[in-house]
């Protein structure tokens, strides 16, 4: 095995109908979100198995790896059903409340500890969509990124990667980057395989180490909040704004809009 | 002059050289054995596949089958004439058959072994008139089948490949037709040659009384015994027409023989054997994967089971699949028959030896000749239209689904049916809408709805997706209620317990989430207290039916027409209304062909004063409306007439047609859609029939203003 790549994934949330904020506004009531594998995360993880599956047998190790709780199993045993090889999760209950640096500390210390060739995380996550965490696992780190990448081209074991960027106003740019590097993953840049329900299930055989956070060698102090530099104050539904259809002819409808204009100023109508 | 009875017989090998009989008795032996081997590598083929349970005896199996195949009834479906002519081919041939082995059986066996003879006297004279009528018979369903092949020429008979371009090196299938036609004419050959050979032993031996003086009883022979004479025919010249003509006759019938196993007249036996093990369930009820295999699907031949590769060879062409699939009358790449060829050719070449060649070699995937490509393989519609029709059992959809179970895994499909399965996962419905949103439709009720999972009740309702999400379908749904509620009927819904039934999702070939969302909907239904189900949905309907119990479910289900009609009939629903409507119906694949349900929906037509008129292709030939098998989920090409659009087209020809009425969601959905795409919105309209039933009984009491939700928190 001469090649490693670690693929960073995250389980996110959606939310179903009629949802509700938690007792301390800070969040969702977790009984109202759907989880599953982040979409960005997906491309990620295809392109990871691409260059495997393209390099000869046993020459590329696809090792994807996640922060969270128990249900975090659920998306990580969908890569192992798309390829990948194994899985991580780092889990204490210290970590909750972390936000993107904190998680990207979490993520880098798995990194120095599997010392991979290539770092891949989606370019954002669907439901906090910071597109911060990739970027900080580089520079913890220390290693060269490349943020958005919609194309690339590596062969394993190569010295550089080919990457294609994608910028604001449909400018795109190419550039060679040194490895080991992170690289954040742009929707599109493949076609994601489908994991049939059988070969998820099948994936249980496949290897799911779970770590803590001494495994790793970080302090309960380096996580969660007090290892966070922000912190979530409030979570609410904004109040909607008041629209209405004015029907009617021209005249009506010139009519109702001025006795609305003229409500909105306290006149008598 | 007396004739000695004795002498009432045919002569045999009369002034053959001992040599010229050795001879013939040695091609005769090298026949059988040529057919033997024959045999043997065919069974050495089907030996390659996986085994197949069947159910009951062997015994009855063979009752079943020997039924259809002397009633000739699969064979005269929706082609009488086909059928009465190969019924004088199979039982001319048989008689012909049975007579040869009765000579067999006496000159060979019985009189050198024991002294015991038969063949002579009144048996014999009955023997001759009677294989006389046999081969008359076998011509002339021979001359038919020969006008059929070369004038009338049925659009089915054409080998042109839908799913190939004529650039392809498997377009060309006029192999078969050299093949079809070396069949009818060597058949013709040796009945003809008969009756020659008949006349001129006649004419040769006129001198002798018991021959000649007896020659009625072989009327054809006499008849052309006449003209011979007529012609000026000597004896002497007959004689020695007679040794000609005999070993030229002898000849074609032994090289027929031995011919047997290498070409279509193989289906004397493999359609037989096809017919067999036919499975009443072949669509209706898929096969589970079982826990020790790891590839789900078929992707190599040898995947198939013996049965199936039975079944490849079983295939005579007769074009019954090809012009009933809905997807090849409106253009897809896809011809039942030709994917049974295509495989039944691979078999031919990758089964051939004694041993197997490497894996890849028997990969039946793909574009190459004898394989099947992905895109005919999900322009299925799993309507079974196919199954149904086959007259000698051929069972395609099982193949179909198991070679897409192995397009799934490999995520071999539309990217938009992936989006589709990923959403089902995550929701447990194909709309992506919450759970928790699947009752909604019942707070526009003027009355509570009963939460099974909470309450007992008679009657479960296992709503589906699309009755479910589909606004133009919750208005049904509605409908429907209002109907129980009127009739008094105790009846509950699942609520948010309940996910799409799945019986799409099987067929698309993603099983894995079939069990899920089976094994989920049988776990709620089990801690839920009721006697029957109900369903609007024969896609439902046939799931839970046929397939939930192996599974654990067996549930007592019907489909709401059969609910309706017992309604109707016991007086818990009155028709106030008759309506008095010229209407036509159509038959949902999961309800008519897949359950037999063809009769609650007309009878329910009947007692609500409808003037039915049935299209052409109704009931067990109803033509799908092109949702079947997930292709709901998948894009229909644009541009190319839909199958829902062809059946709109077929109604609108009904003089007068008010009422286009269906009995499925997804119906409601395709024809209205099919309806304006087609032009003919305006000239009559689609409906539901619980629509009309709605109407018939008269409009349901007005809502009270406030509705009270009945949905659970």
């Amino acid at each position: 095995m001469s090649t490693k790549i670690l693929v960073a994934v995250k389980q996110v949330a959606a939310l179903d109908a009629d949802f509700e904020i938690r007792a301390d506004g800070k969040d969702v009531d977790a009984d109202f979100l759907i989880r599953d594998l982040n979409e960005w995360d997906d491309f990620a993880l295809e392109e990871a198995v691409k260059i495997k599956e393209a390099a000869a047998e046993g020459e590329v190790e696809v090792v994807v790896v996640s922060v969270g709780a128990d249900e975090a199993d659920e998306a990580l045993r969908k890569c192992l059903a798309k390829g990948a090889d194994r899985a991580i999760r780092v889990w204490d209950d210290a970590v909750a409340g972390s936000d993107s640096i904190a998680i990207a500390r979490v993520l880098c210390a798995v990194s120095q500890r599997e010392t991979p060739d290539l770092v891949f995380a989606g370019a954002q996550s669907s439901d906090h969509a910071f597109a911060s965490t990739g970027i900080a696992i580089a520079g913890l780190l220390g290693w060269p990124h490349a943020a958005v990448v919609n194309q690339l081209t590596y062969l394993p074991a190569a010295k550089q990667a080919g990457v294609r960027r994608e910028l604001e106003g449909g400018l795109l740019q190419t550039m060679q980057i040194d490895c080991p590097a992170v690289l954040t993953i742009q929707l599109g840049i493949n076609t994601p395989r489908y994991a049939s329900l059988r070969s998820i299930k099948q994936a249980a055989a496949k290897p799911l180490d779970t770590l803590g956070l001494a495994d790793i060698g970080l302090s309960a102090t380096e996580v969660g909040e007090s290892g966070s530099l922000s912190r979530v104050r409030r979570m609410y539904i904004p109040e909607k704004g008041r629209a209405q259809m004015i029907e009617g002819s021209a005249a009506e409808q010139a009519a109702q809009l001025a006795a609305i204009i003229k409500e909105y100023k306290g006149e008598a109508a | 002059m007396m004739i000695d009875r004795h002498d009432l017989t045919r002569i045999l090998f009369e002034d053959f050289h001992p040599l010229a009989v050795t001879v013939f008795y040695a091609i005769g032996y090298a026949a059988i054995g040529m057919f033997c081997w024959g045999t043997w590598i065919q069974i050495r083929k089907y030996r390659y596949g996986t085994a197949h349970a069947y159910t009951g005896t062997l015994l009855t199996r063979f009752r079943a089958m020997s039924a259809s195949v002397i009633s000739h009834r699969t064979i005269a479906r929706r082609d009488h004439a086909a059928g009465a002519a190969h019924r004088l081919i199979f039982f001319g041939f048989a008689l012909l058959f049975l007579g040869t082995s009765t000579i067999t059986l006496e000159y060979d066996i019985l009189k050198p072994l024991f002294g015991t003879r038969f063949w002579f006297g009144d048996f014999y004279l009955w023997f001759s008139l009677i294989l006389d009528v046999a081969g008359v018979m076998l011509g002339l369903g021979l001359l038919y089948m020969m006008i059929r092949r070369g004038w009338i020429k049925p659009p089915k008979l054409n080998y042109a490949r839908p799913d190939r371009v004529p650039t392809d090196p498997d377009y060309d299938r006029s192999n078969y037709r050299i093949e079809d036609w070396a069949f009818l004419w060597s058949l013709l050959l040796i009945a003809v040659t008969g009756f020659v050979l008949e006349a001129a032993r006649l004419v040769w031996l006129e001198g002798r009384p018991s021959v000649w003086d007896y020659r009625w009883w072989s009327p054809m022979g006499a008849a052309f015994a006449l003209i011979m004479k007529t012609g000026g025919m000597t004896a002497e010249a007959a004689g020695s027409l007679r040794s000609g003509l005999w070993w030229f006759h002898g000849l074609i019938a032994l090289g027929f023989i031995a011919l047997i196993p290498f070409s279509k007249v193989k289906h004397i036996f493999t359609a037989s054997g096809s017919l067999m093990f036919r499975d009443p369930l072949a669509a209706q009820r898929l096969p589970r994967i079982p826990e020790t295999q790891v590839n789900p699907g078929f992707q190599y031949i040898t995947d198939l089971s013996w049965k199936q590769l039975l079944n490849l060879d079983a295939c005579t062409k007769c074009g019954r699949c090809h012009e009933a699939c809905p997807a090849r009358a409106t253009g897809a790449p896809l011809s039942p028959r030709d994917v049974i060829l295509s495989l039944r050719e691979f078999a031919n070449s990758a089964l051939a030896s004694g041993t197997l060649p490497d894996k890849a070699e028997l990969d039946i995937h793909g574009k190459s000749p004898g394989q099947v490509s992905m895109e005919t393989l999900w322009s299925c519609r799993t309507c079974m239209a196919c199954v149904e029709i086959c007259p000698v059992a051929v069972e395609h959809v099982p193949i179909i689904v198991q070679m897409r179970r192995k397009l799934v895994e490999a995520g071999e499909m539309d990217p938009l049916l992936t989006k589709t399965l990923q959403t089902i996962t995550k929701t447990g419905n194909s709309f992506g809408e919450s759970k928790r949103k699947r009752g909604a439709w019942t707070k526009a009720l003027p009355f509570p709805v009963k939460d099974a999972r909470k309450e007992p009740v008679d009657v479960l309702w296992f709503v589906g997706d699309y009755a479910s999400f589909d606004p133009r379908n919750q208005t049904v749904s509605q409908t429907f209620a209002g109907l129980l509620q009127e009739a008094g009927v105790d009846f509950g819904l699942l609520y948010d317990g309940e996910s799409n039934a799945g019986n799409d999702i099987r067929r698309v070939g993603e099983e894995g989430l079939y069990e899920m969302l089976a094994t989920a909907n049988i776990d709620v239904m089990q801690k839920a207290s009721f006697k029957t189900i109900v369903t609007t949905d024969p896609h439902t309907f046939n799931t839970i039916r046929n397939e939930y119990p192996d599974f654990g479910g067996a549930y007592e289900i019907q489909h709401y027409t059969t609910l309706l009609r017992d309604l109707l009939q016991s007086g818990a629903l009155t028709v106030k209304y008759p309506l008095n409507r010229r209407v036509t119906f159509h038959d949902p694949c999961h309800l008519g062909r897949f359950n037999k349900g063809y009769d609650a929906p007309r009878d329910i037509l009947k007692l609500i004063g409808c003037d039915l008129i049935d299209m052409k292709r109704c009931k067990a030939n109803s033509f799908c409306c092109g949702a079947g098998g997930g292709r709901i989920w998948i894009p229909d090409p644009v541009g190319v007439e839909k199958p829902a659009q062809n059946r709109i087209r077929e109604a609108a020809v009904i003089a007068d047609l008010e009422v286009y009425v269906v009995s499925c969601p997804k119906d409601l959905t395709m024809f209205e859609d099919a309806l304006k795409t087609t032009g003919n919105e305006g000239k009559f309209v689609v409906r539901e029939l619980i629509e009309l039933v709605r109407e018939a009984v008269g409009a349901a009491p007005t809502p009270v203003s406030t509705p009270q939700a009945a949905v659970p928190a």
